[in-house]
């Protein structure tokens, strides 16, 4: 921190890039200091991860250039940053889950291609282990790492390949706590050692925490970089929300109103002792949960992605994959039922991941609002459809849930992630509800609509519904939860209440401390 | 997130409309211009051979029966592929499923010869038959994959190999076969199990085809199932979190496609041929099954595009056939021009932004 | 079999079967190659009928096989490239892609020798393809069926081999590895996808074509109609099976040879079961094995999927 100097390690001149008709970059300017850690702050869809690709030659800029240590270069591939010392660890696992630690770490390295000796590469990376205090087994396959382990492996791999600017994009969504702590400290070593970082974040805390100086992408605009020594939560806000009137936490999260509520007497869910094999082939098998929620709860899920979340919604929904225990709704046991059986229990779901698992992208709104309702006695008769009353019903969603669209013959894959999201949630309110599964249902969104999520979950609690809400993000489920179980290789570890909450002793449990 | 609002494009309802439609233009202009090309090179007259190829089925009145001869079959191949494609899956067994279809329609009709049913029972009884028959063929693909993991494209192939054998070995074998044949053929089905003759002109079968078109179309728009196949095609995973199971869905389309497909091959035993006859579900040098699949990948499977490109394909079909005969231009020049056609189209329309992504 | 068979006999079949091997196993190969950068290429068929044809003609007018087999994996390369360049072009669907290409190439073979060599009263002989004998091992009976055959077979040999080493012993083939399991992965470590996902196509493509030209060059010694007989679909069968390995492609490629031959032999012979169901039993292998090896398959993670930054 002490040995900055005023060189600019990398500078950007008034970077543009669209996608089709969305301008994500609008001349955009930005600088790194040698040996800092800046933050590139900036709400979901900002630009944030855009211009960090565009800076690895992994996207072309469409105006605008690039100067690294005072020379301009133009980067076509990610082998002309690698060379030129740029190092990325993208959001989600780039490495090869089928290698090995090792081979992935080589793969793309210069040497002679003809052989496979790895020794020496080997030596050397144990090296940049013990120097950077980042361990993690080499001859595993990497399908077989933890989150926060792969993590490890990608920042040791930009080392090996000499990179001296490091970007690390979102890399706490993975890490807990503690790990995030272990990491600031490798990558302060690093710094000390001369290398530069790129941390991007949406959370104001951390910029405070990792950063020497933060700049702030909106909405594809760089609205200026600050001295995080004397910035304040205060300032990094006007700089990200501008002019929006917005209350939100340190952690980038509307503050919300979350009223005393009368909890059901009765559970509405029970999971007794319920183990269940996992639909896919590498995904994690459930073992023997047991949990009860109450109608006006939101009991929040909490862990390390990839330990489960996925199949604790599935199974709920589609109770069919249990080799042992039962699944109970209202006091009546599930086990063996189909979605559509479910559903008619007034239970439905948001699943997480927006574009796969929740929409028909290429439909229009009327046909994905019928999807999970298809076969309700509401919408069709002798297996005919009732189009008009889709259509009527899809009015009133978009009417009720505020989806800005042209009509309800638009696209659905052509809006917005917000108003996707809008689409999705009127969906599943369509029918009073007793049960809503959901999973991450505010990712990737921008403030605005995560603070409409937000709401309308603690509204359904008012109204008695049960929430059961997975999300990897403990800050998120903090933020809404009364209760919060830690979900670890399958196994539900523990369920913590309200005044137990801890971001340390939680997410210690989320990695199985 | 304003500016991905902007993402919204709105046209003319005229531009959409010539947008959708210039790509299949474009595509016709290229064939016929590199088909045109071989022709000459060749050495065969260029006028000649397009009037030929193109105007055939509407110079007699037998050419536009012709036509329809094709038309029939060719619309049963082009659903039994494009009813599975709308769910990415290919079916390229709709030519044994054709084959399938008609050997059990032969060996049914035989076998029920006997007993004098009037039409108006034998005829249902057969059709029944036919697709039955052709629907549990296709279902063993469909089967393997859902069940197995194994590629339909694999299976429903190896599946065709083992249909033309079969026809190859009731045609050959009693009690079925035709005694004194040269050609592998069985024994002529009773009169009261073939097709009559609307119009005196074209048999039955064009009636069953329009029903078909009809039955296609409301169960792809109007019924549950439909709309379930449709998304199921978009997005299988989001279907699936929604309670439409890929693997139920999966056997469903094949089932259709096998009863098509089926059926197909029945009318042909009972409409054209009167007997079991290998080779009964070629045309132009080759299988219907092949043209099926060009003719639906011209129209993406849509119900309603089925008709209306199985009827282009004929037409080719009929001019390719009279070209070779009077030209003594080879058919498989049109059998090139075809698949060209279909790559264009694909390659067209995915440039103006249409759906042809995995 | 029947009785006691003689050594004679049994080598005799043995080279017969390893001689068409080959066809699947260069085959095969082809669609491994190309698979192991993502690129499914189903259009064996057709790029088999179209070398065959293409392969027959040249070697036939220039009376050499070799030129025969130059062309034929021309060809091969040429239909391999029309694929990679209008899927990485515009991400069209390998699958309808590879559908339209085998329906160029059942339309394309008898055209090319319809208009190249027309209807002939004596079907017109390929000049033969030289045999290599291995001085002592051709001697020994039944071992002698594999160093007893035409070149083709050796160089079979030489390329699975030198494909299973870069694949699995070279920094060369874990590259190209990754690029079929994750091609994102591939790219950001600064790998080019683009480039070896053409260069392994069109190399698959050419030993496709290979496969092709080998039917009208040794196996038949003439072109005939749709000479491949669904061998190029078999192929990929016997890929899928092979897990995309080399190697156990070169396995499958044999047993599948195997069932062939001998279902061939047998219905020359029997008169006990009706001969179709023998001409049917290659076909009802494929799925017979594809169904006893469904749960020990791998696929490469990323087949058949487009891969784009954006």
């Amino acid at each position: 921190m002490d040995n900055k100097s005023e060189v600019k390690v990398l500078e950007t001149k008034n970077i543009s890039k669209s996608f089709g008709p969305v301008q994500a970059l609008d001349k955009v300017n930005f600088d790194l200091n040698k040996a800092e850690i800046h933050g590139l702050l900036g709400e979901n869809g900002a630009g944030k991860s855009t211009l960090m690709n565009v800076l690895y030659g992994l996207y072309k800029e469409d105006e605008g250039d690039i100067y690294l240590r005072g020379e301009k270069v133009d980067f076509n591939s990610p082998i002309d940053s690698i060379r030129n010392g740029i190092g990325m660890i993208h959001q989600s696992s780039t490495l090869v889950p089928e290698f090995t630690a090792l081979e992935n770490l080589i793969l793309g390295t210069e040497g002679n291609k003809m052989t496979l000796e790895l020794k020496e590469a080997e030596k050397k990376i144990k090296q940049l282990q013990d120097d950077f205090g980042l361990k993690f087994p080499l001859g595993t396959k990497v399908k077989d790492l933890p989150a926060g382990v792969k993590k490890k492996v990608e920042i040791i791999r930009a080392i090996y390949r000499g990179a001296n600017i490091l970007i690390l994009d979102e890399p706490t969504t993975s890490l807990v706590e503690k790990e995030f702590e272990q990491l600031l400290k490798s990558l302060r070593k690093m710094v000390n050692n001369g290398v530069t970082i790129v941390f991007i974040t949406h959370k104001i805390k951390e910029v405070l925490k990792a950063c020497d100086r933060a700049s702030v992408l909106t909405g594809g605009v760089m609205q200026g970089t600050v001295d995080t020594t004397n910035a304040t939560k205060e300032d990094l806000v006007k700089l990200m929300f501008q002019n929006q009137e917005i209350n939100i936490t340190e952690s980038a999260i509307p503050i919300i109103d979350v009223p005393e509520v009368e909890k059901s007497e009765k559970p509405v869910l029970s999971l007794n002792n319920l183990s269940a094999k996992s639909k896919e082939k590498d995904g994690t098998d459930l073992k023997s949960i047991s949990f009860d929620i109450y109608g006006g709860e939101i009991l929040g899920i909490a862990g390390i992605s990839g330990n489960g979340q996925k199949e604790l919604a599935e199974v709920i929904i589609d109770p069919n994959n249990i080799t042992e225990g039962e699944i109970d709704l209202l006091g009546e046991k599930v086990n063996g039922l189909t979605t559509n059986k479910i559903f008619d229990r007034n239970v439905f779901y948001i699943p997480e991941d927006r574009k796969k698992e929740s929409i028909l992208g290429r439909g229009d709104i009327v046909n994905n609002v019928l999807l999970g309702h298809q076969r309700e006695e509401k919408f069709q008769s002798n297996g005919i459809i009732k189009w008009k009353k889709v259509r009527d019903e899809t009015q009133d969603v978009i009417k009720e849930y505020g989806v800005k669209t042209p009509d309800e013959k638009q696209q659905i894959g052509k809006l917005s992630g917000g108003n996707i999201q809008r689409v999705v949630i009127g969906r599943a309110l369509i029918n009073d509800l007793d049960l809503l599964v959901t999973h991450s249902p505010t990712a990737g969104l921008d403030m605005a609509s995560v603070e409409f999520v937000f709401k309308r979950l603690v509204e359904l609690r008012s109204e008695g519904t049960a929430v059961l809400y997975i999300n990897e993000d403990l800050d998120e489920l903090m933020e809404v939860s009364d209760r919060i179980g830690v979900i670890h290789e399958g196994k539900l570890i523990e369920i913590f209440n309200q005044d137990q909450y801890d971001k340390y002793e939680i997410g210690s449990k989320m990695i199985g401390g | 997130m304003a500016v991905e609002e902007k993402t919204i494009e709105e046209n003319s309802n005229w531009q959409k409309f010539w947008n959708g439609f210039k790509p299949y233009i474009l595509a016709l202009v290229i064939a016929f211009g590199i088909s045109g090309a071989i022709i000459g090179i060749l050495g065969y007259n260029i006028p000649k051979a397009y009037q030929t190829l193109l105007f055939t089925s509407f110079s007699s009145q037998r050419g536009f029966v012709e036509t329809l001869k094709k038309f029939i079959p060719l619309t049963f191949a082009t659903y039994a592929f494009a009813i599975p494609f709308r769910i990415k899956f290919f079916n390229i067994g709709g030519w044994g499923q054709m084959l399938f279809g008609g050997t059990i329609t032969a060996i049914v009709g035989i076998g029920l010869a006997g007993l004098n049913l009037p039409a108006i029972i034998f005829i249902p009884i057969l059709i029944l038959s036919a697709m039955l028959a052709g629907a549990l063929f296709a279902l063993i693909a469909g089967f393997l994959k859902a069940y197995y993991n194994i590629n339909p494209i694999i299976s429903t192939i190896m599946l065709n190999f083992i249909a033309f054998y079969f026809v190859n070995f009731v045609a050959t074998n009693a009690p079925w076969k035709a005694p004194q044949s040269g050609h592998p053929m069985t024994l002529k089905l009773p009169e009261a199990a073939l097709l009559p003759k609307v119009f005196n002109q074209i048999h039955f079968g064009i009636v069953l085809v329009i029903l078909a078109i009809i039955a296609i179309y409301y169960l792809m728009n109007k019924t549950v199932l439909g709309y379930e196949i449709k998304a199921t095609g978009i997005n299988p995973d989001a279907s699936s979190v929604y309670g439409i199971k890929m693997k139920k869905t999966l056997m469903i389309t094949f089932l259709i496609a096998g009863a098509m497909g089926g059926l197909g091959g029945g009318i042909e035993v009972m409409g054209v041929h009167s007997r079991l006859i290998e080779g009964f579900a070629l045309t132009s040098g080759a299988q219907y099954g092949i043209f099926g699949i060009l003719t639906a990948l011209i129209c993406q499977g849509k119900p309603l595009g089925v008709p209306l490109s199985a009827m282009f394909i004929s037409i080719l079909l009929v001019g390719a056939d009279a070209m070779q005969r009077t030209l003594q231009v080879p058919v498989e020049l049109v059998f090139l021009t075809q698949a060209i056609i279909v790559l264009m189209i694909v390659v067209l329309r995915r440039q103006a932004g249409g759906s042809y992504i995995e | 079999m029947k009785g006691s068979v003689d050594v004679g006999q049994l080598t005799e079949m043995l080279t017969q079967i390893i001689s068409y091997t080959s066809i699947y196993a260069l085959a095969s190969l082809g669609i491994v190659i190309g698979g192991r950068t993502g690129v499914f290429n189903i259009s064996g068929e057709g790029i088999m009928l179209a070398s065959a044809s293409a392969g027959f003609i040249a070697a036939y007018q220039t009376g050499s096989w070799f030129m025969g087999f130059v062309v034929g994996a021309l060809m091969g390369g040429l239909f391999a490239l029309i694929l990679i360049y209008i899927h990485e072009k515009l991400k069209i669907s390998q699958f309808i892609l590879g559908i339209t290409l085998v329906i160029l190439g059942t339309g394309l073979s008898d055209l090319l020798y319809k208009t190249a060599i027309g209807v002939q009263l004596f079907a017109p002989e390929a000049p033969r393809v030289p045999d290599i004998r291995i001085p002592g091992l051709s001697n020994i009976p039944i071992i002698s069926a594999i160093f007893n055959q035409d070149v083709i077979v050796y160089f079979t040999y030489i390329a699975v081999f030198i494909a299973f080493y870069i694949f699995y012993h070279t920094r060369i083939g874990l590259e190209t590895r990754a690029i079929g399991e994750d091609p994102k992965a591939a790219d950001v470590v600064g790998i080019n996808v683009k480039l070896r996902r053409y260069v392994t196509t069109i190399i698959g493509g050419m030993f496709m074509g290979l496969a092709g030209a080998y039917l009208p060059l040794v196996v038949t010694g003439t072109y005939t109609t749709n000479i491949s007989n669904g061998r190029g679909f078999m192929a990929i069968g016997i890929a899928i099976f092979a897990s995309w390995r080399p190697e156990r492609a070169l396995l499958g490629s044999f047993i599948f040879a195997a069932i062939e031959v001998i279902s061939f032999q047998q219905q020359l012979g029997a008169s006990m079961f009706p001969y179709q169901f023998l001409l049917m039993l290659p076909f009802i292998s494929v799925l017979l094995i594809m169904w006893l090896f469904n749960k020990k398959v791998e696929f490469p993670a990323a087949l058949g999927k487009p891969y784009s930054r954006e």
